[in-house]
């Protein structure tokens, strides 16, 4: 399980190794946003009309908003004129209808990027829905799904293939008023993914869908919205990575999940889109909203994130409880180093009795990295017996960065328990020198020590996605230490 | 095969040994016992190469390389063990990977072959066989919700695993019943051999009793005063430290 | 917007009708202080729940009384019977204010120790006192918000106290700060100055005391500087009356190896907010500051803790409990601040709440913002209710229910009400916080 120090070499010699470009013929839309720019997307992704009525409400709402500047980050003013809000690579024809159809190249680039668009997934048991810029060029194993009734597939195509269901959740659990950059994305979402899985099914694979963001300045905005009927289990991989942009791309996406009586969600993110560099030029801003709604009784969403990417990370996946014994998780390991500034955590809003969640959040910081954990746990008053247990651990790497600890508690039910614990601390000289008394190098001892420290979130991840943070924490680490 | 003249060592600026002389020849056992302050884990810690130990003065040989001028995971590739008083946690850190990853470590730098995971794990519980470890604290975190008598059989596992030419261990003995005293005890006689030296630190002639040295030696104020045979411990038992104090002074 | 219209020029009535009256207008020093102030009243917002600082704390109940300036008259307190505020077997040197006014015949100004300096700010300003001079204005933060501004534009009368450097204070300095039934809708702004010069030793307790119903505002600062090695025990007891709004801004400036050991204790007031602000000047310097608070039916009570580390190698621990009753509410903000160069913080904070009704309410949020790597900083907090299981071990060993509660009660409140050295006065605490929960449980 632990990388060898190898392996760590070697990733560390390929240095950021997902910026590469890759050179497609895209259809991009001119900067700028205007009802017109809306309209366009709207058109060209041949939308029925209440989807362009539901953009230009947004749109309309979004005008009279100011940029929030609550968070504990720090980043020039966006200019959101100068962004591209469309951006599609162009199809020979009318679109692939198998693999074979789909550009080499692209599938290069999803090589190159460790996602095996082929057979051998089949064997692994992951169906990949891959986002490129903003349109889903390729799915695979629909044909699975399917049989058991799950559907899963771009949102474009959800619009036109099942719209009831759409028009029935889309906005449900984040409404367009919720916040501003959460505004912006329902005026102007291109793609992303839709699952549905029917009631009682247990989803037969781990769905998995690669965002990437290839071309220059094209701001990123997914919609994915997972609805769970009753009693269904589904199990949600999201991987992001970016090539290397001297500017700012913004990427403001909307999840929004959906569990009835019963239903499971697990949804799992590794995110590693390019952090911009030392001096901390480029970088993704990733300003995201993400909301899972408990609606049964008994539901349970569970988020895992791993953050080791992006500029200024701006995201509190959360959970509303609003059925009577449902469970909330959220497990977070957030790492900033260089100049990357990370703003995250959690919101649990209690509502139902008998709710529970657990939280439990490792920030890592080093250089002049500056982590925040952020989080709301809020017992309303008929949150009767609800239960909050949350840990908020900080680990500083090198005297220059900052690991901030920001939670508000709110508590309007007597019998509703609430506990929250935060520690801050560096890597003990007693354990460095413990590992080094037994032969490991200093490198490699705060290496061990890093991984330990975030097992518990690790543990929570599917298999591959726990190596894949492991080797990601270990190449963000690298050269922080000493 | 280690050899330490005249060593002095401050900590904080505040000396603590204060010219320690030492020779020790392969397979030996030497204990080392002293009151309370006397510098006996101040030696420990400065062989192992701990940062904080500032050495003023003197010099350490081990097989004829200066062994002050090293690294510590330098002088575990060259086989000097410290088993710990007080044994760290590692949250989150398996137990098993962490002494693959020691013992593996400590193979590359000698230019062997590294352990495969069969290999290393028909090792590792042959050798928790020897201290009798429960093999359910090998899937645990190193040392983390260990008691104190399983922390300490812990590190004599390590000490088997790693296979070391100087085993330093530092009040082993503390904290123990008598049970698992002869336990550990047992394990580290199984470990005796002709290549391998082993320093007992301890404050007891008890250990003494199950482990018998080749060399008993009194620390007092920072510098050796006595050393003889394990008469000179049993002598310590009787009459305590008093004696030798007063005559140092 | 008409209301904040109203607010506003309430506030502007209150800067322009009080240059008359004011004390030591010829000192130039305080001139410009009450000059800065009066521009940050022109220009500070209303307090409202988009400020960060203000987000739990509704101010709009405060704001709508129109508080005037309580009279200077205080000739009805010639009768005042000091005795029925004292605690009993307590000697202690004494200042006493009576609606923001100093009443020398209630204060002890004679024999008092060498180089003990006790006296009040209208006093000091009509002479010429040099370390009043160096002092005033130095810890706090006049433009904090809206109140410490008009604090100190309107700054009149308060405690001072000087400790010489060396000195041991051999009894308790007593302030008693009393609320006296009003007509109108009193504004009563004591203006504090503590000084510990080095290594100077003092224990002083602070007391809020209303009387009847009345609704006034009491907005005091107090500023505390503690020099080299000085120590203070700090004891406060905020037990206004029922009607009154309270708020205490406490600024507290420690210098090297100085020790502040403070227990803060609210009881009193329909809506009380405390903010103390502690800030380090330099090494091994030591911040204790434990607090308990209980709210029943139209009481609101809260607390703002800002301790900022930003030299090396100093300690603070907060603690604070809290028991809500009825339908009372509680807010607990505490932030600790670690600077970059603050290697070797030592901070922790706790705060932990129960609520005993359905209706009561609690809304914590402790806070660390740490910008230096070797340090040990954490905090924990939890709301809940009484615990089921020892309700019932101690129902089962025969004692009822209602008894048992108020025992728990008592029990999660002792770690705080034990931080208070001097005995009368922690005798005092336990009693007056045994008369409460009897209260609230009987409202339960």
């Amino acid at each position: 399980m632990s990388p060898t120090p190898d392996t760590v070499d070697e990733l560390i010699r390929s240095g950021y190794q997902h910026g590469f470009v890759t050179e497609i013929e895209s259809d991009t839309v001119p900067a700028g946003l205007s009802e017109d720019t809306i309209r366009m997307i709207s058109l060209k992704k041949q939308e029925p009309d209440w989807m362009l009525e539901w953009r230009l409400k947004a749109y309309r709402h979004w005008l009279t908003l100011e940029e929030p500047e609550w968070a504990h980050v720090q980043h020039p003013p966006i200019d959101f004129q100068a962004i591209s809000y469309y951006s599609a690579p162009k199809k020979k024809g009318d679109g692939p209808k198998s693999l074979d159809e789909v550009d080499p190249q692209l599938l290069d680039a999803y090589n190159k990027l460790g996602i095996p668009l082929d057979e051998q997934k089949a064997l692994a048991g992951v169906a990949v829905d891959a986002v490129f810029d903003s349109v889903s060029v390729a799915t695979t194993f629909r044909k699975n799904l399917a049989e058991a009734g799950v559907i899963f597939c771009a949102m474009s195509e959800a619009v036109r293939e099942h719209p009831e269901l759409v028009q029935k959740y889309l906005g449900s659990v984040v409404p367009h008023t919720d916040n501003y950059f959460a505004c912006l994305n329902s005026a102007v979402f291109t793609d992303g993914t839709f699952v549905f899985i029917p009631r009682g099914v247990r989803c037969p694979m781990e769905l998995s869908t690669y965002f990437r963001i290839n071309e220059a300045k094209t701001g990123q905005f997914e919609r994915t919205l997972i609805v769970a009927e009753e009693g269904s289990h589904v199990s949600y991989l999201e991987g992001c990575t970016a090539p290397m942009r001297d500017e700012n791309q913004l990427h403001a996406a909307v999840v929004e999940l959906i569990a009835l009586e019963d239903a499971r969600i697990k949804y799992s993110t590794v995110q590693n889109w390019y952090p911009g560099d030392e001096q901390g030029r480029g970088g993704i801003y990733n300003f995201v909203t993400k909301r899972g709604d408990c609606r049964g009784d008994r539901s349970h969403i569970s988020w895992t994130q791993v953050e080791t990417g992006s500029a200024i990370t701006w995201k509190y996946p959360s959970c509303i409880l609003r059925g009577n014994d449902s469970v909330g998780e959220f497990y977070s390991v957030a790492v900033t180093r260089g100049m990357q500034q990370a703003d995250t955590g959690t919101k649990m809003i209690h509502l139902g009795r008998n709710t529970r969640s657990t939280i439990v959040s490792k920030g890592i910081s080093a250089g002049q990295g500056q982590n925040t954990y952020r989080g709301l746990v809020r017992m309303a008053q008929r949150a009767e017996n609800a239960r909050n247990h949350s840990q908020c651990d900080s680990l500083l790497i090198g005297d220059r960065c900052g690991a901030h600890t920001f939670p508000y508690i709110e508590v309007r039910n007597p019998t509703a328990k609430v506990e929250h614990e935060a520690t801050t601390s560096k890597i003990s000289e007693d354990q460095l020198f413990y590992c080094r008394q037994r032969g490991l190098s200093e490198e490699n001892a705060v290496s061990m020590i890093v991984n330990g420290f975030c097992k518990e979130v690790f543990n929570e991840l599917p298999m591959e996605f726990a190596v894949e943070a492991q080797k990601l924490l270990n190449i963000t680490l690298e050269g922080a230490v000493g | 095969m280690l050899s330490i003249k005249n060593l002095q060592v401050a900590i904080e600026g505040k000396d603590i040994l204060r010219g320690l002389n030492l020779d020790i020849g392969a397979g030996e056992v030497h204990a080392i016992m002293g009151p309370n302050g006397s510098g006996k884990s101040t030696l420990s810690h400065a062989l192992a190469g701990r940062d904080g130990y500032q050495v003023t003065g003197g010099e350490v040989l081990f097989d004829g390389r200066d062994l002050l001028a090293l690294e510590p995971e330098q002088r575990a590739h060259l086989g000097v063990f410290l088993g710990m008083q007080y044994p760290v946690e590692l949250p989150g850190v398996n137990n098993m990977m962490f002494m693959r990853e020691s013992l593996n470590a400590i193979r590359r730098a000698r230019g062997e072959e590294e352990l495969d995971a069969v290999a290393f794990m028909t090792r590792v519980r042959d050798k928790a066989r020897l201290v009798d470890l429960d093999e359910k604290l090998l899937k645990r975190n190193v040392n983390a919700g260990f008691s104190g008598g399983e922390k300490k059989r812990n590190e004599i596992l390590q000490m088997a695993m790693l296979e070391p030419k100087l085993a330093i261990l530092d009040e082993t003995d503390s904290g123990l019943d008598i049970d698992a005293l002869r336990v550990i005890a047992g394990g580290v006689n199984a470990l005796r051999s002709p290549e391998r030296s082993i320093i007992l630190i301890t404050h007891y002639q008890r250990l003494l009793d199950y482990i018998e040295p080749d060399f008993v030696h009194v620390m007092v104020g920072g510098r050796i005063v006595r050393s003889g045979d394990k008469s000179l411990a049993l002598e310590l038992e009787e009459k305590g430290y008093g004696w030798i104090e007063e005559e140092a002074a | 917007m008409m209301t904040a219209d109203l607010q506003r020029s309430w506030v502007e009535q209150l800067i322009s009708d009080a240059n008359a009256g004011l004390p030591g207008q010829d000192l130039a020093w305080l001139d410009s202080a009450r000059a800065d102030a009066r521009q940050a009243v022109a220009e500070l917002p209303l307090p409202n729940r988009k400020q960060e600082s203000w987000r739990y704390s509704a101010v709009e109940s405060l704001l709508k009384n129109s508080f005037r300036p309580a009279p200077d008259d205080v000739s009805e307190l010639q009768a005042l019977d000091l005795q029925n505020w004292l605690l009993p077997a307590y000697e202690a040197y004494r200042l006493v204010f009576a609606n923001g006014h100093f009443v020398p015949q209630l204060s002890s100004g004679a024999l008092l120790p060498a180089g003990v300096t006790l006296g009040n700010l209208r006093t000091a300003l009509a002479g010429d006192s040099e370390w009043l001079a160096r002092w005033f204005g130095q810890t706090a933060n006049h433009t904090e918000h809206l109140f410490t501004a008009l604090n100190t534009a309107l700054a009149n009368d308060g405690a001072l106290i000087h400790i010489a450097a060396g000195v041991e204070v051999d009894r308790p300095i007593e302030v008693v700060y009393l609320s006296l039934g009003q007509e109108t809708a009193a504004l009563v702004q004591p203006r504090n100055l503590v000084v510990l010069e080095a290594g100077a030793k003092a224990t002083l307790v602070e007391r809020f005391i209303g009387s009847g119903e009345a609704g006034y505002f009491n907005n005091n600062l107090t500023e505390i500087a503690l020099r080299d090695g000085a120590s203070l025990a700090h004891y406060r007891v905020q037990d206004e009356s029922r009607n009154a709004w309270h708020l205490s801004s406490l600024y507290l400036a420690q210098d090297r190896d100085s020790r502040y050991l403070g227990t803060t204790l609210a009881f009193g007031a329909g809506w009380a907010r405390t903010d103390y602000n502690t800030r380090f000047s330099d090494q091994g310097a030591a911040c204790e500051l434990n607090g308990l608070y209980t709210a029943g039916d139209r009481q609101v009570t809260d607390f703002h803790v800002n301790v900022q580390h930003s030299v090396p190698g100093c300690a603070s621990r907060e603690r604070f409990k809290g028991i809500l009753f009825g339908k009372g509410r509680a807010v607990f903000d505490g932030r600790i601040l670690v600077d970059k160069q603050a290697q070797h913080t030592d901070a922790h904070l706790t705060n932990d709440n129960l609520m005993l009704t359905r209706d009561a309410e609690v809304d914590t949020k402790p806070q660390l913002e740490i910008y230096a790597d070797d340090v040990k900083c954490s905090h924990g907090t939890t709301v809940g209710q009484l615990d089921p299981e020892q309700v019932f071990y101690l129902r089962s060993r025969g004692i009822a229910v209602d008894a048992a509660r108020k025992m728990l009660c008592l029990g999660f409140a002792g770690e705080i009400i034990d931080t208070v050295e001097l005995q009368p006065l922690r005798e005092y605490a336990a009693g007056r916080l045994a008369d409460t929960l009897n209260a609230a449980v009987v409202e339960e």
